[in-house]
């Protein structure tokens, strides 16, 4: 099968499971109990009143028929409007995605690049203290619970140093104040380090344990042996044959953690009250705002399948030994 | 060894370099700023819980949208922070009422509009109209009662009534006033809509026009909120309920902060002057420690209580329903589960609603030692006719574990469940379930609490209306009564009402419809005091505690909160606060 075959299959699959996907999410938030209005819990709200509200919302027609109306809007780029924020969902959604986009791609990508080189190092130096060093540190990371560490790093350097402001991504007393562009552009680095820092660390453990366990792997092939056989030196034939083959899983990890990355740490959001896609998936769901938590799910929905379908193209690209 | 340390790589170094250049650059600008942070005096900086969802008057109803635009939109008359008493607001005296003409003559203050417009009877009419024309939920309900309104001038206006009316000062007119300025031509265009209200929540205001003491000068949303010192605001220099206005700060900051946690170290670093939320109380050792904060505590208007459904058997059966009341030890849940952060509670009015409130209602268990608790229960279950296979008291006086408990009928009583919000939504009510559970288990009734969702459980209660017993509160009771009518007459007993507990008393409806009407306080105390006792009596709901407000501010920059039932977070508190130098 040819790359643009393959390409083309995987794209109708793709609409398919997304439709799918769709489908699926319209009715299960319909099943879920409780309704928009069920959490204005005040006595103030008379039965016409939540009555007339319901009618507002459209949820008082039959859920076949907003599904029906639901696919309409979606075709003409119509996601519908937030029960609460009363806004348009795109624009909701593309407020908060660059923000979600910033930190965790950046964080996912250094995490990625430092755990390819460290765990490259860690492998090479197999049973050194370097190595003994280097896994516990990754272990300690993977497994590091992150509100607290999160909450451990506001403390430290936040709080008691002082040297990083107390999450969000700005600092409100430089911007009001019509402060100038590149200090605006370094004030939000400046909030962002704390939390990138977070995700870097959490992230780190698992890339650099998973190139570590994936270059020993390849030691062992043949490859390597010849490699050797025929001279090379040491840094070629671990830089060049194989860590470029062992890396492949930590790019597959790579790809679906940035996918994933849309819904964002929602804890990391949170504490660092970090304003990102994460934050607001959990508050859509817990207070039935479906348009807005459909199309949360629906744009990871979206994004995972393609980042696959991208990770399989990359797949080919690095591995010539792949074809499709 | 060295070999092996050789191995680091220029790849592994590099990276070193590029991390620690990284944070030494960003932890240079942090020292910068820290440098370049001029405070500005008379700015005052307040932490939310959570960002307001909408500036829209007639969408932003959750709590923090409220806190902001309680300080822009202003009512006709509110309450006096301390006597809890209807004072003129927008309005300049008491309105006066002509009992033969059902009318209400209302003189409006020389106020103005933060445009510097001035506020008149039009935007008293213009209120009204828009109330009328487009249902406004919470409003047209309490406004329908109005028949006719007039202006006589441009500062008197006559609301002519269609029945006298209880709630009309506390209900009708603390409704906020809106300009035609701002909404006239959306609600043009929100009438030609499909669906006009729908259209009319949905529209995005960027620059609410009220006659409040602050304007919205900027908000950038997940960032902040800035509102600047209204110059038109009526009160300034006014002396309204023994306080003279302010506001004595130029502008207020809003941050947000995702967690309590986070709130707090705020707080104590001084990023912030006051967090604008209910602490919890294990905070509160820590915060009292720093001489930089104050902690402030005071009553809510809140109602925490266990219901029942007494639709269905067995708790269509008064007997059981305040055996239950008199188990359950409220002192125990004020000391273990609220660490005495609250007020138990006796009657469905809270206790800080000091002229409503009937102290005189029977006062279940109220005083007794945990062995009476049960010892009272049983009794009451035993003369209405329960027996046991084993029963909780024996012969010698003795509390043993009851066991099969029957009803008067000879049946055994069958398992039945007190469902109750899960203890990562609220800790106290989830803990309250479980230790009701176990007083009940003491004298054989076969119960458990099951924690449920929030959502779940309203839809279950007040949807479905599939269930034996449930626990919930609310949060934020208005202070006038007139909740006691749609929380337990007969004609709010339908899916989605607000009886929930199903009760039907004709008495009792017919004294809620009688209130309704009655003007003059005294008067109308009395049939409130009846009512509460009707309630303790039937008890479909047993009151069971009242949880304290606990706020704290830092004394570093601001002075003069005022503290009043629900807390210091108020429009009062943001009208007089002054930098302390």
């Amino acid at each position: 099968m040819g790359t643009r075959k393959f390409i083309f299959k995987k794209i109708i699959e793709i609409t398919i499971i997304f439709f799918v996907i769709l489908t699926l999410l319209f009715f299960l938030f319909r099943l879920s109990p409780g309704s928009p209005i069920s959490k204005m819990v005040d006595p103030g709200l008379t039965l016409e009143d939540q009555v007339l509200l319901i009618e507002q919302l459209g949820l008082d027609r039959p859920a076949f028929e907003q599904y029906i109306i639901y696919l309409k809007n979606f075709f003409t780029g119509n996601l519908g409007s937030s029960f609460h924020y009363g806004e348009a969902v795109s624009s909701i959604i593309m407020a908060k995605l660059p923000w979600t986009i910033l930190l965790f791609s950046l964080s996912t990508i250094l995490a990625a690049y430092a755990g390819i080189v460290l765990g490259k190092i860690s492998a090479w130096n197999k049973g050194s203290a370097l190595d003994n060093f280097l896994s516990i540190s990754a272990l300690i990371c993977h497994t590091l619970f992150i509100p607290w560490f999160a909450l451990l790093l506001l403390w430290v350097l936040g709080f008691k140093l002082g040297w990083f402001p107390l999450g969000g991504v700005l600092s409100p007393e430089i911007w009001i104040t019509g402060s100038s562009i590149p200090l605006k552009i370094l004030d939000v680095l400046h909030h962002m380090f704390l939390p990138l820092m977070t995700l870097f660390f959490i992230h780190l453990g698992s890339y650099l344990l998973l190139m570590r366990s994936s270059m020993l792997g390849v030691f062992k092939e043949d490859y390597i042996i010849t490699a050797r056989a025929k001279g090379l030196s040491e840094k070629v034939i671990r830089n060049k044959h194989a860590a470029k083959n062992a890396a492949l899983p930590v790019l597959t990890s790579v790809g679906l953690s940035l996918a994933f990355s849309i819904n964002g740490g929602a804890l990391t959001e949170q504490v660092f009250t970090w304003p990102g896609i994460g934050r607001e998936l959990i508050f859509a769901v817990s207070n039935n705002d479906y348009p807005l938590a459909q199309a949360c799910f629906l744009l990871i929905a979206a994004v995972v399948l393609v980042a696959n379908l991208i990770v399989d193209l990359l797949y080919a690209y690095m591995d010539p030994r792949i074809t499709y | 060894m060295l070999t092996k340390a050789k191995n680091l790589n220029r790849n592994g170094r590099s990276l070193l370099i590029v991390f620690l250049h990284m944070f030494l650059v960003i932890l240079m600008t942090g020292v910068f700023f820290s440098c370049q942070k001029k405070e500005e005096v008379k700015l005052l900086k307040i932490g939310l819980p959570e960002e307001p969802k909408s500036l829209n008057l007639w969408l932003g109803t959750d709590s923090n949208s409220r806190k902001i635009l309680s300080l822009i939109y202003q009512s006709l008359y509110t309450r006096d922070p301390k006597t809890l008493e209807m004072i003129p607001w927008l309005a300049k005296e008491e309105p006066v009422f002509d009992k033969e003409k059902l009318t209400y003559t209302v003189k409006l203050r020389q106020a103005k509009w933060s445009d510097g417009s001035e506020f008149t009877s039009e935007d008293v009419l213009f209120t009204k109209k828009f109330f009328f024309d487009f249902k406004i939920p919470r409003y047209y309900s309490k406004w329908k009662i109005i028949k006719k309104l007039e202006a006589i001038d441009e500062h008197t206006i006559v609301f002519h009534l269609q029945a006298p009316s209880a709630i009309f000062l506390s209900r009708v007119l603390t409704a906020p006033m809106v300009s035609k300025k701002e909404w006239g031509q959306i609600a043009v265009e929100a009438m030609n809509a499909e669906k006009p209200l729908k259209f009319l929540q949905d529209h995005s205001i960027e620059n609410p026009l009220g006659t409040g003491p602050f304007t919205l000068f900027e908000y950038k949303k997940g960032a902040y909120l800035h509102m600047k010192k209204n110059s038109h605001f009526f009160g300034t220099g006014k002396t309204i309920a023994n306080h003279l206005l302010g506001p004595y700060v130029d502008s207020i900051l809003f941050k947000i902060y995702g967690t309590s946690d986070v709130a707090i170290l705020a707080l104590k670093k001084g990023d912030i002057d006051m967090y604008w939320w209910d602490i919890q109380p294990g905070y509160l050792e820590d915060l009292k420690k720093d001489p930089n904060i104050e902690v402030f505590l005071n009553k809510k208007s809140a109602l925490y209580y266990m219901g029942f459904n007494v639709r269905k058997p067995p708790f269509d059966d008064k007997a059981l329903r305040q055996s239950i009341a008199t188990i359950i030890d409220k002192d125990f849940i004020l000391t273990r589960i609220l660490q005495n952060y609250g007020t138990p509670m006796y009657s469905i009015v809270p206790s800080g609603n000091v002229f409503w409130h009937n102290p005189n209602v029977r006062r279940y268990g109220e005083g007794l030692t945990p062995e009476d608790h049960i010892k009272e229960a049983y009794k009451i279950l035993k003369d209405a006719g329960y027996t046991w296979e084993t029963e909780p008291v024996d012969d010698n006086g003795d509390i043993v574990e009851g066991k099969g408990l029957k009803l008067p009928s000879g049946k055994v009583m069958d398992k039945f469940v007190i469902l109750t919000p899960p203890a990562d939504y609220d800790p106290k009510r989830a803990f309250a379930g479980v230790m009701i559970q176990e007083w009940m288990r003491k004298i054989g009734m076969p119960v458990s609490a099951r924690p449920m969702s929030f959502n779940s459980l309203l839809d279950t209660v007040k949807g479905k209306r599939e269930f034996d017993a449930f626990i919930l509160g609310y949060g934020k009771l208005n202070l006038d009564p007139d909740y006691l009518r749609p929380f337990f007459h007969s004609g709010y007993n339908k899916p989605r009402g607000w009886n929930m507990s199903g009760y039907t008393n004709p008495v009792y409806d017919k004294l809620a419809n009688e209130q309704k009407g009655i003007v003059e306080s005294k008067e109308r105390k009395k049939v409130i005091w009846e009512m509460q006792q009707i309630l303790m009596e039937d008890v479909p709901y047993i009151p069971l505690y009242n949880p304290h407000i606990l706020e704290a501010v830092s004394t570093k920059n601001f002075k003069g909160w005022i503290e009043k039932v629900n807390g210091i977070g108020s429009i009062w508190s943001l009208c007089v606060v002054k930098p302390k130098n």
